[in-house]
């Protein structure tokens, strides 16, 4: 007993180990992900701790005074100054001077400390003064620091005397690193581009699925089935063609269809209609394309798996329906469509979640343009995460909106179960009179 | 309305299964369709209720040719051999179909479908779905649907098949009252002579596609032409014995048992012949005797069955009333009534 469970462990962890790092991981890093603000700024791994103008945006609000304060240059005539104008090799008497008379002085601004310099006895010149101040600058605008510690000990030294909680507060804000926090989802949430793309992926889901991927592909299958074996599997074998085209010379073709030299206009042409781009002319126009190429690569799917199942069902209830007086329209109402429920259930479950997740179609015909009308929802994230023309790659952010589509397409399914009403497809034992 | 074949053919590409059927059935005539496994009868309906078009020949519905009609527009109701009920729909739906198809009023299905599921006596499962019955209420179900909309021509493949031995009676007798009643003409394909013999106006007996008899139940029992028939009819089956002919009489192989007969006569001597021996025709009372041994014996009831295996090691059969005089292993000398016997030439025809 004890021998045949550990073998049984022992002969399941392949597939245990296989399910961890291809099915749950990439879910769980996701998550991980989602809950971060990584981005191309902060990098994936630790960061430094930077006053940068941006940092500086963002204490005005809560420190307004320290923030004014930290944006200005300081100067220190400190011991390590003194140093490195000795090494200069300038004049002796400037370092003697300044150690002698100065030593210990901090001068909120550049004009103040340079006045001092001019004054010394040595007489610097303008090019030397402005030498000898910048060593002493010691301003942290723009210094990194790889510790917290080190920021705070420079601006302590700078003159800024801040409490714990300030500390926290400039800490954070010029921290470069990416840290732990839900912003992402209030980002998703609240933004009206997100409804934006939430809409459009609504659209395109539904009319994608309803009028191709489910009706066109019954009406194929059904079409099918009433031809001649030979000539339904030459139909079959072309109505595939789309989804086993590359789908970058699939759409190419379309993009041949739809340019401006392309063949729908040189056709129009012939009629005096000016050429035109038709796939990003409009954004009706960018949707009716995106919905057709998406439709007729998803419908072959269905097409297969519907002829299938009609194949599936015994001859003699195609015979006996006739016999019982059925038209053929009747034996596709009554005897095929009630018992293709499942198959319609999967590929509606299906092609929901593939239609929801997959974007190379759009991104290889219209990249989501004109303008952002035909970004979708997947599309979008893909963008956040991954390719974007500013730069910025927002990974927490991209792997926040891939997490909703996650979730998305669970609720989906959950409500098809229900709506299909799973439970009746399963067949009841028997139940002897 | 009368089913006229003529010159019915077909195969199913490059093999014959019909070829040049004739066969004529009344109107209002029920007709059973008899023979074994694999002969075409299933073929044969498939063709009249048009499910197969015929290769060649004509298939008339009284006075209309009806060859290249579609099903739907024959009035045929079908009964098949696997019955092919709607698994996805309800007892009620599947035997109401052929009237929702036809778009009469729901509340009227209703009524319709509560008659006719009484008379077949499934109305209590009228909520079920195929899968939950057995196979014979599934029968049944068909059936129903077979006749729930009246047609002109009922054709039945082995309805009663899977039912119990009371049930098939009393179905036997519902289907022949419905069919006189409604005058429809029916062709029933079974596998039990019984069936056939007590349901049926006339019996066509066939063989490897072709019909070899069309005869009423009796005529085709005391008359049958040829020794296929003789020996597909008849429960405990016909005898058959080897011999030659002989000066007008049946000489068996090892010359123990001559039989002059009739048949016989202008017949040369030595002509291979099969003599057919009903069982009731051998026992106590024939004129011809013979002896042999008794290797089987079995009562049932009312009468007992003998086989009775002779010198040269044929075996006749033997049904008689019930007597416990005769065991296993006994000694007889019984006798064949030759006034009764059929004599057949080697390719199987009556003489
Ligand atoms: N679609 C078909 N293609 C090829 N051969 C067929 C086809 N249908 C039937 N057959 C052949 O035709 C012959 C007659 O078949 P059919 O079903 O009519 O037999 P049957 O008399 O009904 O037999 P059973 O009593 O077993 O039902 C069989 O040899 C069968 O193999
Ligand atoms: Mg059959």
């Amino acid at each position: 007993m004890r021998t045949s469970r550990t073998l049984g462990m022992v002969m399941i962890a392949p597939a245990a180990i296989m399910i961890f790092l291809f099915y749950l991981m990439p879910v769980v890093l996701t998550a991980i992900f989602a809950m971060t603000n990584m981005s191309t700024a902060t990098g994936i791994s630790g960061g430094a701790w930077q006053v940068t103008a941006s940092a500086v945006n963002r204490l005005k609000t809560t420190l307004p005074e320290l923030a004014n304060g930290i944006a200005e240059p300081r100067f220190v005539i400190d011991e390590d100054g003194l140093k490195e104008l000795e090494a200069l090799k300038l004049k002796p008497g400037f370092a003697t001077e300044l150690r002698a008379q100065h030593i210990g002085g901090v001068y909120p601004s550049r004009r103040e400390a340079e006045r001092d310099i001019k004054a010394l006895k040595d007489r610097p010149n303008t090019r030397e003064v402005k030498q000898i101040s910048d060593i002493f600058n010691r301003s942290v605008l723009n210094t990194r620091f790889e510790s917290r510690d080190a920021l705070m000990t420079s601006l302590d030294k700078l003159g800024f005397k801040l409490t714990p909680e300030q500390q926290q507060i400039v800490s954070d804000a010029t921290y470069t690193g990416w840290v732990w926090t839900s912003e992402n989802f209030s980002t998703i949430a609240n933004s009206p581009d997100m409804l934006q793309i939430l809409i459009n992926t609504g659209i395109y889901v539904a009319v994608t699925l309803t009028l191709f991927n489910v009706t066109y592909a019954l009406f194929l299958a059904v079409t099918t089935h009433y031809m001649p074996s030979n000539t339904a599997s030459v139909f079959r074998a072309i109505w595939l063609l789309p989804r086993i085209t590359p789908v970058v010379i699939y759409i190419l073709l379309w993009k041949w269809m739809t340019w401006d030299n392309g063949f729908i206009s040189l056709f129009l042409a012939q009629f005096g209609v000016p050429p035109k781009n038709y796939l990003l002319d409009s954004a009706y126009n960018a949707w009716f394309f995106v919905i057709l190429i998406n439709g007729f690569i998803g419908a072959s799917m269905g097409m297969l798996v519907f002829s299938s199942a009609i194949k599936a069902i015994p001859q003699t209830q195609f015979h006996a329906s006739e016999v019982d007086g059925a038209s053929r329209w009747q034996q596709i109402r009554y005897i095929i469509l009630p018992q293709l429920r499942w198959p319609i259930l999967f590929v509606t479950c299906y092609q929901t979640l593939s239609l929801l997740a997959s974007f190379q179609e759009i991104h290889l015909s219209t990249r989501g343009g004109p303008g952002k009308s035909t970004e979708v929802w997947s599309l979008a994230a893909f963008h956040t995460a991954l390719n974007n023309y500013t730069g910025n790659l927002e990974y927490g952010l991209g792997a926040a909106m891939a997490l909703v589509l996650v979730v998305v397409g669970l609720v989906l399914s959950l409500i098809y179960l229900r709506v299909f009403r799973y439970d009746t497809l399963i067949s009841k034992p028997l139940i002897e009179d | 309305m009368r089913i006229l074949l003529d010159k019915f053919s077909k195969s199913f590409g490059t093999t014959s299964v019909i070829e040049d059927m004739n066969l004529e059935v009344g109107s209002g005539e029920m007709l059973a369709l008899l023979g074994p496994s694999g002969c075409g009868k299933s073929t044969t309906l498939f063709a009249i209720c048009g499910i197969h078009r015929p290769t060649a020949g004509r298939i008339l519905f009284g006075d209309r040719d009806v060859t290249n009609l579609p099903s739907q527009e024959r009035n045929v109701g079908v009964v098949f051999q696997s019955y092919a009920l709607y698994p996805h729909m309800t007892v009620e739906e599947n035997i109401g179909f052929p009237l929702t198809v036809r778009r009469v009023a729901a509340s009227d299905i209703k009524k319709q479908v509560a008659g006719i599921a009484a008379l077949v006596h499934i109305d209590n499962l009228l909520d079920r779905k195929p899968s939950q019955l057995s196979g014979g209420q599934q029968q049944r179900v068909a059936l129903a649907r077979a006749l729930i909309r009246r047609p002109d021509v009922l054709l039945l493949d082995e309805p009663l098949a899977n039912l119990d031995a009371k049930l098939r009676l009393e179905m036997r007798s519902e289907i022949r009252r419905l069919q006189k009643e409604t005058g429809i003409t029916a062709i029933l394909v079974t596998h039990d002579q019984v069936e056939a013999m007590s349901m049926c106006d006339r019996i066509a007996i066939m063989k490897s596609g072709e019909i070899v008899q069309v005869a009423t139940p009796s005529q085709m029992y005391q008359d049958p032409r040829t020794a296929f028939v003789a020996g597909f009819l008849g429960n405990p089956p016909i005898s058959f014995l080897k011999g030659k002919a002989a000066h007008g009489a049946f000489v068996s192989t090892d010359g123990k048992l001559q039989m002059t007969l009739p048949a016989l006569s202008g017949i040369a001597d030595g002509t291979a012949l099969t003599l057919g021996i009903r069982p009731e025709h051998f026992g106590t009372a024939g004129n011809v005797p013979v002896e042999g041994k008794v290797t089987f014996a079995e009562t049932q009831g009312r009468e007992n069955l003998y086989d009775v295996v002779l010198p040269d090691g044929s075996v006749i059969r033997s049904i008689q009333p019930v007597r416990d005089d005769v065991t296993l292993g006994d000694q007889v000398r019984w006798g064949i009534d030759s006034k009764s016997a059929f004599v057949f030439a080697e390719d199987g025809t009556r003489l």
